[in-house]
């Protein structure tokens, strides 16, 4: 088999103020890391973004990762009800001239303080919807009932989920059974047999390639899908092709 | 002879080195849906990325009944003799049947582990019901895997871990997930205080850079190979020593040379 290219949905750049192990906060780190591992592509957002603020560190990501080949910007959003954030419409112009194809959310008090739900998130998840943006959500931040929620009420908005891991079949399956907008990355979905099972029950098409490079290593997510029991086409579309198809229909 | 590197990128499980999982598991679980829960999975499983023999344990042991858990063991190494070897699960708050557990358990050749979860089985490592046990797994040098966490874990957190391990010289003792992911350093501050003391990779969380840490900080003889399969998928963890930057020969340490140095695999 000739080594499958990579294209990871789930990195970031930027210091963080608690690290799982080492400080790797720039392009050269991250780059070491792929290239440890054998990854080509990526999606990036910035740490700064998440944990700083959102505007600052989107600013930053695009000045680090300018000129970068494979490197592709992911903005972390607001609502724009506070100012901090042009209203959806403009900040949707503002993307589109900026080559940003793929956002992610952190709602909830503890994380960026704002809710998903119609009230507050309504006019922003529209827009995404409209443009028909990538959207990543990490699961440990918010209930499966929100997940339920936004999947019913933005049924072309293309939701991925972010940190899910091996404990979260139970949740999963019957979202993917009722949803064609749900897919999972697979940087914590490591249950075993878990891709196998997914390919077979809802097709390949369900799940990313992503790492949560440099926090993890992108090495575990590689060997999962190296030795995954499936074709090598469904191999194909985890590890780029799924990734690659969403990022085309974005402004469709 | 194609390098790790290409081996995994082309799907090839590794057959010139031998890899033993000394972390491993038997399914179900109440807590979570695994689609490769039964023996002949498992071993499904280590054939498609290279993996020899795994020792496995039931978190049936911890949470529910330790004797249902052992026997489901010893029935899955009946089915896969020198593939699965065992681990016996004991649980603080039996400390009579822990230790008849030990007893039948082995009096087989493959049983060759013990396995502790205090944070499961809400018993702490230093409970004095331990007692009856530690003497146990003294008197034949074993290895004990111990489920460890850098926090959150009143029962059997790492400096808890660490204080037996000091206390009790004669076994030698797994530190379960290294204290997972937030871990590292404080297991490789322990380990270094600690002789009897093995960090052990399983996690599904693993931190960038892990193993060129553990491997550098305290040499690749004291990190061992493990997977939590079939909690966790063997395949990542294969992929993550295979494809460290780290020496051939500190590779064949962690994926088995260690473990064949301190177990007799019958």
């Amino acid at each position: 088999m000739t080594k499958l290219r990579f294209f990871d949905c789930n990195c970031s750049i930027g210091r963080v103020g608690y690290p799982h192990l080492l400080d790797i906060p720039d392009v050269a780190g991250l780059r070491r890391e792929m290239t440890t591992a054998g990854i080509e592509e990526a999606l990036v957002y910035h740490a700064t973004a998440r944990y700083g603020h959102p505007p600052l560190g989107n600013a930053l990501l695009l000045d680090e990762i300018q000129d970068q080949r494979g490197l592709y910007p992911v903005w972390v959003l607001l609502p724009h009800h506070t100012g901090e954030m042009a209203r959806p419409a403009q900040l949707l112009d503002e993307m589109k001239e900026k080559g940003v194809r793929a956002v992610r959310l952190f709602p909830g008090r503890t994380q960026h303080g704002f809710s998903l739900a119609d009230w507050c998130a309504g006019e922003l998840l529209s827009a995404l919807q409209s443009a028909r943006m990538l959207l990543f959500l990490d699961i440990e931040l918010i209930t499966w009932e929100e997940v339920h929620a936004l999947l019913q009420k933005y049924p072309r908005l293309p939701l991925v989920l972010a940190n899910c891991s091996y404990r979260h079949n139970r949740f999963l399956y019957p979202l993917w059974e009722r949803f064609a907008n749900l897919y999972v990355e697979m940087s914590r979905f490591m249950g075993a047999g878990a891709i196998e099972d997914v390919v077979r029950r809802f097709g390949s098409h369900r799940i990313l390639f992503g790492t949560n490079m440099p926090q993890y290593t992108g090495t575990a997510a590689v060997g999962r899908l190296v030795y995954a029991d499936i074709s090598r086409s469904d191999k194909e579309a985890i590890a780029a092709k799924n990734l690659d198809g969403l990022l085309g229909e974005v402004w469709s | 002879m194609m390098g790790y590197f290409d081996r995994i990128h082309a799907g090839i499980p590794l057959r010139d080195v031998e890899i033993i999982d000394l972390h491993a598991h038997l399914g179900p679980y109440f807590n979570m849906h695994i689609p490769s829960s039964e023996a002949r999975d498992i071993v499904r499983n280590m054939d498609l990325c290279g993996i020899d023999k795994a020792v496995i344990s039931t978190t049936m042991s911890f949470e529910a009944d330790i004797v249902l858990g052992n026997t489901m063991m010893l029935r899955a190494l009946d089915s896969f003799p020198g593939r699965l070897y065992g681990a016996c699960g004991v649980n603080g708050n039996y400390p009579d049947l822990s230790l008849a557990e030990l007893e039948r358990t082995f009096s087989r050749p493959d049983v060759v582990m013990i396995k502790i979860h205090p944070y499961n089985s809400k018993c702490r490592l230093d409970d004095p019901r331990m007692d009856s046990i530690f003497r146990f797994a003294a008197e034949r040098q074993l290895f004990v895997l111990v489920h460890t966490w850098l926090d959150g874990d009143p029962y059997g957190n790492q400096d808890i871990f660490a204080e037996v391990a000091q206390a009790q010289p004669q076994i030698r003792w797994i530190m379960g997930h290294s204290g997972g992911p937030y871990g590292s350093r404080h297991a490789v501050e322990l380990a270094k205080k600690i002789p009897n003391i093995f960090l052990d990779l399983t996690l599904s969380m693993c931190p960038a850079r892990q193993v060129e840490y553990f491997v550098s900080e305290v040499g690749s003889e004291r990190v061992l190979f493990g997977t939590d399969n079939p909690y966790i998928d063997p395949r990542p963890q294969v992929g993550r020593v295979g494809l460290a930057q780290i020496s051939d020969e500190d590779k064949i340490n962690i994926f088995s040379a260690n473990a064949r140095r301190h177990i007799a695999f019958r």
